[in-house]
């Protein structure tokens, strides 16, 4: 069984927020609750100054802090699958914004009421598309959590196409974010495969893992900006 | 239906919510799809085109379920020739067709006062009553002076390349098609026209080692920002190292191996203190600058180079110690002062090396505010990276081999002096052999531009209205939009003995995006205007009548590209849909108003003349749609079935080593008889001639003789680091601009799209950006509202302290603070810096300043 994740490189990062926007579209979130954010920094003092991008999607993390509080809220919307995925069934979800607050990263985006993309409109063509063209994870529904699925709609594609071994080098089959990206500062695959370009990334043993002391385990590997510590990122 | 400004919004929003159903099918492309059906009665496609939401043109995969854009994504054939990844705008570029405030009716206004306050009082037309009206103004027109019609064109040029406006105008009989250039990129190509012929070049990535990069802004919006994004990032990978100037920390400083934030306007005095420290110290390619440049060619006292009798340019033979042209038995010299019939002559290069003989280091270090140790460092790095007389074999070739680039784009060029600027940048390059050699700086078929190397027209009185070619912009190339309107506010006063009375605005805001927009504004409610747009731009709202456009998603075109490096590639543009059912485009348009002002058959002949067909052409006597174009001229680049256009959308071939690095300057001026490049502009000299002869001859008033002379200059001096705008003592702060990825321009809705909207930081609405410890001082903080004050005018906004701008610079991105009344409030947000832009413009090739301006901050 495969095993997802990703490594930004974020010293490659030019901060171009393609990603967000992509991601935005590819699972039709609404404005207010975006899936993949872009941080912007600055590290150092004038004129020695570098610019930090830090791109943030759901760490999809071997121990989730969203889905334990989940589980003790009774509501078990929360579940993460074997390939690594970590996903909120909006059926499940009973709005109580837990998962929101304690995740270390902020992820959880909580959908208060699906709001058309321009306001004061009926909604366009492409917020019509009904839900039976849908995959589960695009089926917004008022007063839920949400959050990056690793588009789980491709690799669920991928999976009834039988070409899960293209996950990750596949546009169709690769989530939307790391398809766009200008710069190709972002892999994505399975870490199972020691052949894949995500595992080649992990064992140069130059990614890291951010806020690690929260110990979720976050599957969201960074390369960091040269000279900038560690600690830098996790103050995000 | 008569409807107020307020009416007006509700009732475009409405028609959106009846025309979204489908698209009008047979505009929909059928056959460059890969459809998958399933069970469930979901169709989805993949079609192939090319985006133009800004002027990169990239390779894009339009998914749609069931007719719908679902999601568009880079295409990944296009990355080897251009890009690999695409934009935020590309990502969101479905509600460039989405957005229910697009237009959808051709609207005409009944109230004759044009203004900001002034409610157009729009009546909803048919398509047949907008025709017949706009063809009998310009049939009326016609018949007293077809120069009367004027086109100008932004964005939209890429909506529809400029060949087809200007076919139909020459038919017409009007010069007066205007692009865009000036407010983009002008400056640049006049520089790189005047030195080898031609416009346009790159960095050759894959084996730059250095790169010196003079405020492009490659990685948020820039002309090749999406070729240059990966392949600066593949090559920092393998060590090349950047060093971007800007006064602003932009995304390419903040991710370079060293930013120098230069004091605005003055990188042409570091680079020449740069160049006379290799010059000093002996670090430049002599071989180069004698066998492919003119700075071997002797110059007289009055700046001209001397020729013989035959007209060819004299160099001092150190084999015969006497005066010849460079033939093969002649060894040119490159330093010196000689006496040549009885008169003394120096090269061109001792022309350069003596004046530069105060610009020390030192002396850079006092104007620009960077450290001299740091310009002496850099210029040598630069030196020593160029590996000057080296070579290196590719695929048995045997090269010259300079891995150390320069590079612009909007930096040095967006500005008065802006030529002379990125010319300084190009003799630096000159001065390492850096053009065309492996690693260095690649030019774009030299000399295929010769008119650049000819002394300037000079015109007058002008043809045009916005006076390019003539004796107030003598090189300008692709017209010079911002003086449209200026002309037309008193057009004798250029010599102008016409007046237009009528303005089409085709896909451009352009009034919007103008330093000093005021005076455009009130120049339009000169004419009647025809606006052919997508939205109720600001321009539009100035309409007498208004034709709604479609969008890139829509319509057919042989799309432009920008070349690259080592590849050569044609592209088409496809409709995937047509959301509003809209009836036609700029093509369609065109093509309707050809027939009724009954020139179409002169038009198809003006089209087979500038597209260059001629066995497979289009015949006169008949109608074309846009589609059966496309395939004609698809034809006529590739020699490709059209099958293929459709499935693929592109064309690429790579070259090969002989074309890449021997067709350019190699073929073109090396070794003796052939032209040469122009180290030395000296058809600046003999066009300044032109111009004081003509400015005498005809008493103009309105040309300050001292400062054309200054802007057009052999060669780059330190004058040039003081436009008119900075040489204001009591504003402290320069102001300066710049642009987002996600916010690239005014028009085309960009600021109405949701996606780019929730961006975040700077999406909706921008700030001033302003040094920490300055702001400090002066007791602001982040978010505190600010007055921007120039000599022009005041604009408010909220400041956004940070360590990434010089202490006595703020800086404010474009095109946000749109205020038209046609659209909805919430897109009413962020400053319209350019209110407080002064527009000093380049002399040499029309450009726009939009960095040339001081101003005084302070709390509201």
């Amino acid at each position: 069984m495969a095993k997802f994740a990703r490594v930004i490189d974020t010293k490659s990062c030019m901060g171009c927020q393609s990603c967000v926007s992509a991601c935005m579209v590819e699972n039709h979130c609404t404005s207010g609750t975006l899936w993949n954010t872009m941080l912007e920094f600055e590290s150092g003092k004038y004129p020695k100054t570098k610019k930090i991008f830090l791109t943030m999607g759901c760490m999809h993390c071997d121990k989730p802090a969203c889905m334990a509080a989940c589980k003790k809220v009774g509501a078990n919307a929360i579940s993460k699958k074997e390939d690594g995925a970590v996903l909120i069934d909006y059926n499940k979800c009973i709005g109580c914004r837990e998962c929101e607050a304690v995740c270390p990263y902020g992820v959880p985006r909580y959908n208060e009421e699906v709001t058309p993309l321009y306001p004061g409109t009926k909604g366009t063509e492409y917020e019509s598309i009904s839900d039976k063209y849908r995959h589960s994870t695009h089926r917004k529904r008022a007063n839920t959590a949400e959050k990056c699925t690793f588009c789980r709609h491709k690799i669920e594609q991928a999976e009834k196409d039988g070409k899960t071994d293209e996950i990750g080098d596949n546009p169709e089959y690769t989530p939307t974010c790391d398809v766009v990206c200008p710069v190709r500062a972002r892999t994505f695959g399975d870490i199972d495969n020691p052949d894949s370009k995500v595992s080649k990334k992990l064992e140069s043993k130059k990614a890291v893992q951010i806020k690690k002391e929260f110990g979720t385990g976050p599957q969201v590997h960074y390369l960091l900006e040269e000279g900038v510590e560690l600690e830098t990122y996790g103050r995000t | 239906m008569r409807s107020t400004r307020r009416d007006f919004i509700k009732t475009v929003v409405a028609l959106g919510g009846m025309a979204s159903l489908n698209g009008l099918m047979p505009l929909i492309s059928a056959a460059a799809e890969s459809a998958t059906s399933s069970a469930t009665g979901m169709s989805v496609k993949s079609i192939k085109t090319t985006c133009c939401y800004c002027v990169n043109y990239c390779g894009i995969s339009v998914k749609t379920v069931n007719g719908t854009i679902r999601g568009i994504y880079p295409d990944p054939a296009r990355a080897a020739v251009f890009n690999r990844g695409i934009c935020p705008m590309g990502s969101a570029g479905a509600f460039n067709a989405y957005n229910p405030y697009r237009l959808k009716v051709p609207l005409k206004r009944t109230n004759p006062n044009k203004g900001l306050n002034e409610d157009p009082r729009w009546v909803e037309i048919s398509w047949e009553e907008a025709f017949s009206t706009i063809a009998a103004r310009m049939n009326k027109i016609k018949k007293e002076d077809p120069a009367k019609v004027v086109w100008q064109t932004g964005h939209g040029q890429y909506l529809m390349n400029m060949n087809f406006m200007e076919a139909f105008f020459a038919a017409f009989g009007s010069p007066n098609v205007v692009g865009r250039a000036s407010e983009c990129i002008a400056s640049r190509f006049v520089a790189e026209g005047l030195t080898w012929g031609n416009i346009s070049c790159l960095p050759d990535l894959d084996h730059t080692n250095m790169l010196l990069n003079f405020g492009s802004n490659y990685f948020e919006a820039d002309q090749w920002a999406r070729w240059l994004d990966y392949n600066v990032t593949r090559a920092r990978g393998r060590g090349m190292k950047v060093v971007v100037m800007d006064p602003r920390l932009s995304n390419s400083a903040g991710k370079a191996d060293e930013w120098i934030p230069v004091r605005p306007g003055t990188d042409v005095v570091m680079i020449l203190a740069m160049a006379k420290v290799m010059m000093d110290d002996g670090t430049i390619d002599i071989p180069f600058l004698n066998t492919y440049t003119n700075a071997s060619n002797l110059v007289d006292e009055d700046g001209l180079i001397i020729s013989s009798g035959e007209g060819d340019p004299l160099v001092w033979d150190s084999t015969s110690n006497s005066a010849r042209p460079f033939t093969s038995d002649v060894t040119p010299t490159l330093t010196g002062t000689y006496t040549v019939e009885g008169k003394t002559a120096r090269t061109a290069y001792q022309v350069f090396v003596d004046s530069l003989k105060d610009i020390t280091p030192e002396y850079a270090e006092e104007v620009c505010d960077i450290p001299a140790a740091t310009i002496t460092r850099l210029a040598r790095e630069f030196a020593k990276a160029a590996r000057i007389g080296s070579t290196i074999t590719l695929n048995g070739q045997k090269l010259r081999y300079r891995p150390a680039a320069v590079y612009t784009f909007r930096g040095v060029t967006a500005k008065e002096f802006g030529v002379q600027n990125w010319r300084s940048g190009l003799i630096l390059e000159m001065l390492i052999g850096g053009i065309d050699a492996v690693g260095g700086v690649q030019t774009y078929k030299p000399m295929s531009k010769g008119a650049f190397f000819e002394t300037s027209k000079c015109e007058y009185p002008p043809k045009r209205m916005d006076l390019a070619q003539s004796v107030y912009y003598p090189y300008s190339f692709l017209g010079v939009a911002q003086q449209m309107q200026r002309s037309m506010s008193d057009p004798e006063a250029y010599g102008l003995d016409y007046k237009p009375e009528m303005q089409f605005f085709y896909a451009t805001n352009r009034s919007f995006s103008c330093a000093e927009p005021q005076k455009q504004f009130e120049a339009l409610s000169k004419t009647f205007n025809v606006v052919i747009e997508l939205f109720m731009s600001e321009t539009a709202w100035y309409g007498d009548i208004v034709l709604p456009d479609i969008t890139y998603l829509e319509s057919w075109h042989l799309s432009q590209t920008r070349w690259t490096v080592g590849a050569t590639h044609h592209a088409i543009r496809q409709p995937v849909t047509n959301a509003y059912n809209l009836p036609h485009d700029g093509f369609s348009i065109i093509w309707e108003l050809a027939k009724r002002t009954g020139i179409r058959d002169r038009y198809i002949e003006q089209l087979n003349e500038k597209w260059g067909l001629k066995e497979n052409k289009l015949e006169t006597g008949r109608d074309y749609t846009a589609r059966e174009v496309v395939e004609i001229l698809w034809h006529s680049k590739t020699k490709k079935d059209f099958s293929y256009a459709l499935e693929h959308a592109f064309l690429g071939n790579h070259k090969n080593t002989k074309e890449r690095y021997l067709s350019g300057v190699e073929s073109k001026f090396k070794g003796p008889g052939k032209s040469k490049m122009k180290f030395y502009a000296d058809q600046l000299v003999t066009s300044m001639a032109k111009v004081q002869e003509t400015v005498t001859k005809h008493e103009i008033k309105n040309i300050d003789l001292a400062n054309h002379k200054l802007a057009m200059l052999p060669l780059p001096v330190r004058e040039h680091a003081k436009p008119r705008g900075h040489q204001v003592d009591h504003m402290p702060f320069y102001l300066i601009t710049y642009k987002v990825s996600y916010r690239y321009h005014s028009g085309a809705n960009i600021s109405l799209n949701p996606v780019l909207r929730s961006l975040g930081k700077d999406a909706t609405e921008n700030c001033i950006l302003i040094n920490r410890d300055t702001a400090i001082k002066m007791g602001i903080r982040d978010g505190t509202m600010l007055v921007v004050e120039s000599r022009i005018g005041k604009v408010k906004g909220k400041a956004s302290l940070t360590e990434g701008i010089r202490p006595d610079t703020v800086a404010v991105s474009n095109s946000y603070g749109q205020w038209s009344p046609g659209l909805p409030e919430h897109t009413h947000k962020g400053m319209w810096i350019n209110q407080a832009l002064e527009s000093n413009s380049d002399v040499i090739s029309g450009m726009e300043s939009y960095n040339d301006t001081k101003c005084k901050v302070y709390k509201v």
